[in-house]
């Protein structure tokens, strides 16, 4: 080859790269796109397929089918379901005596009615034992089998969970009310004592006091019933196409590429008005996807939240937020220095400001919490007031606390989830902020998810960054798990009897308001004494396609897809 | 070929002792570690009792030696053992399809790769000294160095957001457009290096005799590159291409998870966070024996392609 063609081909191929560079460049810039995305805009008449020659139009799915983002579960087990991921599936295809509507209220699901004390559902025993009496009803059948439901499915479910084969981690953490259940979860009995059935259409639970949110556990997957034959039939494999009693039954699951769900049109409560969802579980630049029109909903993070808050972008019109059942706090070990002396913590909450940083870091994407309850929790306080920000007062508690000043402190080290190689802003803004108005300098410290909650269990912590998520729509699930003395999950390690008093009062306070004000009490002390400082609650932002009708960011882990409609 | 059997034979009776360390020290090593799948698996509601019965339950209770004998006593059975995180999923089940998918994928990639680097590096070792030779692997430079984090969202905003042109991401086999952006990604920022290596064995091989010989014969310098050259230079190629092979079980991480490609890269990172022990012990099995196999391959095509080559007592050259 003569050195003349070599040069050509060479300048041929810096050309095109300059060219790609410089179209590239160009069309970034450019922003808002060209006609490829007015087109793309107008939904195709007639049935569209994907992936056809017509791409650049509307991808959308056939008529009927929501398709959405997702991830693999873990298990579809309502008995080892311990995550959101899994528990989105979940409660779609099982269900249970009883469930959670979009306005967070408990409803009956496979019972007919709640049972109360008015209408002789719960009856209180002599011994103070509590039986609960569910009425079922008579017409809901197993996905793909059509077995008619009866009360033994419940009785068998619900002993299934708490049998140790099945090695459930939170089965005795939601039923271990019932009488007879520890007995059974730790090997000591074969059956519960405390359920009863009584006919076909009739069961009993006796749960061991009158606690009022017994019927809120009901609500989380380990009270859902599981098809016995199917179970028994074929242990190992059984989830991957499981008879459930849900609006939608599995369709299909390819491990890392979708799972499809198929409406039950059977379903007791009316069947869903979508055919199929579709979840991608491929992962991939979602929001390309959404806007390429190859799924229908898609999650907005803080890098795209400037483009779509912006009132004047076209995704503007399909942005829609939700706020969630969580809680994200700066948690302290009360058993280590410095900060077993209250007056160290409420320095360092006096110290930070969290409005700013939720404007200016966040964007203003999550709301600033004023206490431990979140929006939408019953018992939420609206005038519960977090520490405020207040420089001089944090200094002063600093002065007044047992180390006098910032200068005998021991090393703060400041522990958080993460890779280790970059700091979230919010978390830089904080620290940054004790150095300015405490003058303690705090150390960062990142550890990955396992070995995080190893140093939590054991202690080694000092201070934290972490999170919660309402597993059920009850305080209990909060202040009296995350606080009392004696829990388990109480991480900051924190001891108050006056607390505890409280919280063990409202176990079985059967006054609602009276229950609520209790919680209330508890949480003033928590946040006074600076046992967590609370940060943001959580909020959820989404695009979701305006031929998309219903959908909505629920604040839990809730049935929600057989209120979705396609309109095109 | 008289001395290649035993050869083989005795590279062969050392494989099983290289797996049987690999995996213990693997094992080992991960149960050591911080934390475990249960606990990672549990989430926020991380009860010790619960915990502690589940793992039992599990087995994860065991002595470290009795838990490494009954797991090796599966595999000689064929049985990698179940997922944690993928509740009772076999790990055969997990792994194999989403290996499938990167070999693939990785496949492809690694024919542009060498595909283009290749000949590139040859035309620079001929062309040194002029402005040929820096000049042309230079081009390829640039891609070496972006990243493929960038590399990818921008071919995803120019060719698929703006120009409609290709799928967002996801797989569809390796014939389909879902192969366009991740082979591009994949195979750009290698063409650099393997062309920079055929330049320097190239160089070698042109220093020669017999190059000397063959143009002083008169052949055209087309054949002299292709038939003598070429085939020269690129035996110490054969080793990278081998071992090149094997990477394709690994997966591209960033790649994957950028395109939505079920591969192999993502699942592995995600088990090592997980603590997914028995995916973790399943991949570096398969590897291992991958590269074992691979290593005792390439000598062994040695001998055909150099007949130099000789192992054994004959080794004398």
């Amino acid at each position: 080859m003569s050195s003349r063609l070599i040069g050509f081909v060479l300048a041929v191929v810096v050309v095109l790269v300059l060219a790609i560079g410089a179209i590239s460049a160009v069309v970034i810039v450019r922003g808002g796109g060209g006609e490829g995305e007015e087109q793309r805009a107008q939904p195709t008449e007639g049935a569209a397929g994907e992936g056809d020659e017509n791409e650049g139009k509307d991808r959308g799915g056939t008529a009927g089918e929501l398709r959405l983002p997702g991830a693999d579960p873990i298990t579809l087990d309502p008995a080892l379901a311990v995550d959101a991921e899994s528990a989105t599936y979940i409660v779609e295809i099982f269900g249970g005596l009883v469930t959670i509507d979009l306005g967070l209220n408990i409803v009956p699901d496979i019972a007919k009615e709640l049972p109360t004390r008015e209408n002789g559902g719960i009856v209180d025993n002599l011994d103070g034992t509590v039986t609960y009496t569910f009425h079922l009803r008579d017409n809901v059948v197993f996905h793909n089998t059509n077995r008619l439901v009866t009360a033994s499915d419940f009785k068998y479910s619900l002993e299934r969970a708490l049998d140790p084969s099945t090695a459930s981690p939170v089965a005795e953490a939601y039923l271990g009310d019932i009488v007879g259940a520890r007995d059974m979860a730790r090997g000591r009995a074969e059956e519960v004592r405390g359920i009863e059935v009584v006919d076909d259409f009739t069961l009993k639970i006796t749960i061991d006091a009158p606690k009022p949110y017994f019927l809120a556990k009901l609500t989380y997957p380990t009270a859902f019933i599981v098809d016995r034959k199917q179970v028994e039939s074929d242990p190992r494999n059984w989830t991957r196409k499981p008879n459930g009693t849900g609006p939608f039954k599995m369709g299909e699951w390819s491990l890392g590429e979708r799972i499809v769900l198929e409406a039950n049109d059977r379903y007791h409560l009316g069947p869903p008005s979508l055919e199929t969802v579709t979840y991608l579980l491929a992962g991939g630049s979602v929001l390309t996807m959404y806007e390429t029109g190859d799924i229908d909903v898609a999650g907005v993070g803080i890098n795209d939240i400037d483009r779509v808050a912006d009132p004047t972008s076209d995704l503007n019109a399909e942005y829609l937020t939700g706020d969630d059942l969580s809680i994200s706090y700066i948690g302290f070990n009360t058993q280590v220095e410095p900060f077993d002396d209250p007056k160290v913590r409420q320095a360092f909450a006096h110290a930070i400001d969290r409005e700013k940083i939720a404007q200016v870091v966040l964007k203003d994407m999550l709301p600033v919490a004023q206490g431990i309850m979140m929006p939408g929790l019953p018992g939420y306080n609206p005038e519960s007031e977090a520490l405020a920000f207040d420089p001089e007062l944090a200094r002063r508690l600093l002065a007044e606390s047992k180390y006098g000043g910032p200068d005998r402190l021991p090393t703060v080290t400041l522990t958080e989830v993460g890779g280790g190689a970059v700091v979230g802003f919010d978390t830089q803004a904080m620290v940054e902020m004790w150095k300015e108005n405490l003058g303690v300098e705090v150390e960062l410290e990142q550890t990955e998810a396992a070995t995080f909650f190893e140093d939590l269990d054991a202690g080694r912590l000092h201070m934290f960054l972490a999170a919660w998520i309402m597993d059920y729509p009850d305080p209990e699930g909060i202040v009296d798990i995350k606080f009392h003395s004696k829990s388990r999950l109480n991480d900051p390690r924190y001891g108050n009897p006056e607390l505890d008093a409280l919280l063990e009062e409202a176990r079985t306070e059967q006054d609602v308001n009276r229950r609520m004000s209790l919680y209330q009490q508890a949480e003033k002390i928590i946040v006074e004494e600076a046992v967590w400082v609370p940060l943001y609650y959580g909020r959820d932002h989404v695009l979701v396609k305006p031929y998309v009708k219903g959908f909505q960011s629920p604040p839990m882990v809730i049935p929600r897809l057989r209120y979705i409609t396609i309109e095109r | 070929m008289q001395g290649i059997l035993p050869y083989v034979l005795r590279r062969l009776l050392w494989a099983p002792l290289i797996l049987f360390a690999v995996s213990f020290i693997t094992f080992t090593v991960a149960r050591f570690g911080p934390g475990d799948p249960i606990s990672v698996a549990m989430g926020q509601f991380r009860d010790p009792e619960a915990l502690a019965r589940v793992r039992h339950e599990k087995g994860l209770d065991k002595p470290l030696l009795e838990q490494y004998r009954i797991y090796m006593w599966g595999v000689l059975h064929g049985d990698l053992g179940e997922s944690f995180r993928f509740r009772d999923r076999p790990v055969s089940d997990i792994i194999f399809p989403k290996m499938w998918v990167s070999a693939q994928l990785g496949l492809v990639a690694l024919i542009i790769t060498f595909g283009i680097g290749i000949p590139v590096g040859v035309l620079a070792a001929l062309r040194q000294g002029t402005w040929v030779d820096p000049a042309s692997i230079s081009t390829f430079l640039f891609f070496q160095s972006v990243p493929v984090l960038v590399t990818v969202p921008v071919m995803l905003l120019v060719f698929v957001v703006k120009l409609g042109w290709l799928p967002t991401g996801g797989w569809d086999g390796i014939f389909s457009k879902h192969i366009v952006i991740p082979a591009l990604a994949l195979s750009m920022p290698g063409i650099a290096g393997v062309a920079r290596l055929m330049r320097a064995t190239t160089l070698d091989v042109l220093k020669e005799d017999y190059v000397r010989t063959a143009r002083a014969k008169g052949l055209r310098e087309f054949t002299v590159v292709s038939r003598h050259v070429a085939r020269n230079a690129l035996l110490p190629m054969t080793t990278i291409i081998g071992i090149s092979l094997v990477t394709l079980l690994e997966g591209a991480f960033f790649t994957e998870t950028l395109l939505g490609i079920p591969g192999i890269g993502r699942l592995a990172f995600d088990s090592v966070t997980s603590r997914d022990y028995d995916i973790i012990l399943g991949l570096t099995l398969v590897l291992a024996t991958a590269f074992i196999t691979a290593n005792i391959v390439i000598d062994i095509a040695y001998t055909f392609i150099d007949p130099r080559v000789r192992y054994g007592r004959s080794a004398a050259a």
